[in-house]
């Protein structure tokens, strides 16, 4: 891992807090990241690719999103 | 259920399914239920979420901060200005999630005959939630969940029959 030194919580509340907010956080990224990989060219496949998930289920979960931003999406094969 | 609490739910629900929609959610959780009725015109429990500092903004406020917290509980240290905005959902979701579902169940459970629920038992709902994220953030704001609960019940018809 890199310098993300994760701290030992004792706190049932505040650890289960945590992973609810670094699955919204890792969301938001994934979004982010999708959107300027798709904007700089990326193919579906290639993306898909990096996340290790399927072309299909990439395509479902950005598709409509990216169109609905104006952003340029090239056709799927 | 009186026609009231049903028109009041319907609004709420409606308004909940935008600020989900914003937030990039795919479906209504108790957040996004929380924001609507401190933006709805209702006037009981809008005061009551004002009589505890809770306006549209400082529930906004307190969820962000809940979120910044719960990051730092696991090392994740964020700055907003460099944390790329929630990205919209393209549909406005129709779904309700499960902690939206626990306002609804608790609020409704708050009285023993369906016809004596009002408006301001769905707040209710919302303070009857023991974890996560919204008594999380209830708490940041510092709120008083047991005394705004008191004064909830107090602002109620027919309090002696309530559970």
């Amino acid at each position: 891992m890199s310098g993300i030194e994760v701290p030992a919580t004792a706190d049932s509340a505040e650890a289960l807090a945590s992973v609810v907010a670094l699955r919204r956080l890792a969301d938001r990224l994934e979004d982010a990241a999708v959107e300027q990989a798709m904007r700089a060219g990326w193919t579906w496949s290639d993306v898909a690719e990096a996340l290790g998930i399927t072309r299909q289920a990439v395509h479902k979960k950005h598709a409509k999103r990216l169109i609905a931003a104006g952003v340029e999406l090239p056709r799927r094969r | 259920m009186s026609q009231e609490f049903g028109t009041y739910v319907k609004a709420v629900m409606e308004r909940a399914a935008d600020e989900a929609q914003r937030a990039g959610a795919a479906a209504i959780e108790a957040e996004h239920l929380l924001l609507a009725m401190a933006a709805e015109p209702e006037s009981t429990t809008r005061r009551l979420l004002d009589s505890a500092g809770l306006d549209h903004r400082a529930i906004r406020d307190a969820l962000d901060e809940e979120f910044r917290r719960s990051l730092s509980a696991a090392g994740v240290i964020v700055d907003d200005r460099e944390l790329p905005p929630p990205s919209r959902s393209p549909r406005r979701p129709s779904r309700i999630g499960a902690s939206g579902k626990l306002v609804l169940e608790r609020g409704v459970a708050a009285v023993a005959h369906k016809k004596d629920l009002r408006p301001a038992h769905l707040l209710l709902g919302v303070l009857r939630l023991n974890a996560g994220t919204v008594p999380r953030a209830l708490a940041l704001a510092g709120v008083d969940r047991n005394d705004l609960t008191a004064r909830v019940r107090r602002s109620l018809p027919g309090e002696a029959g309530q559970r």
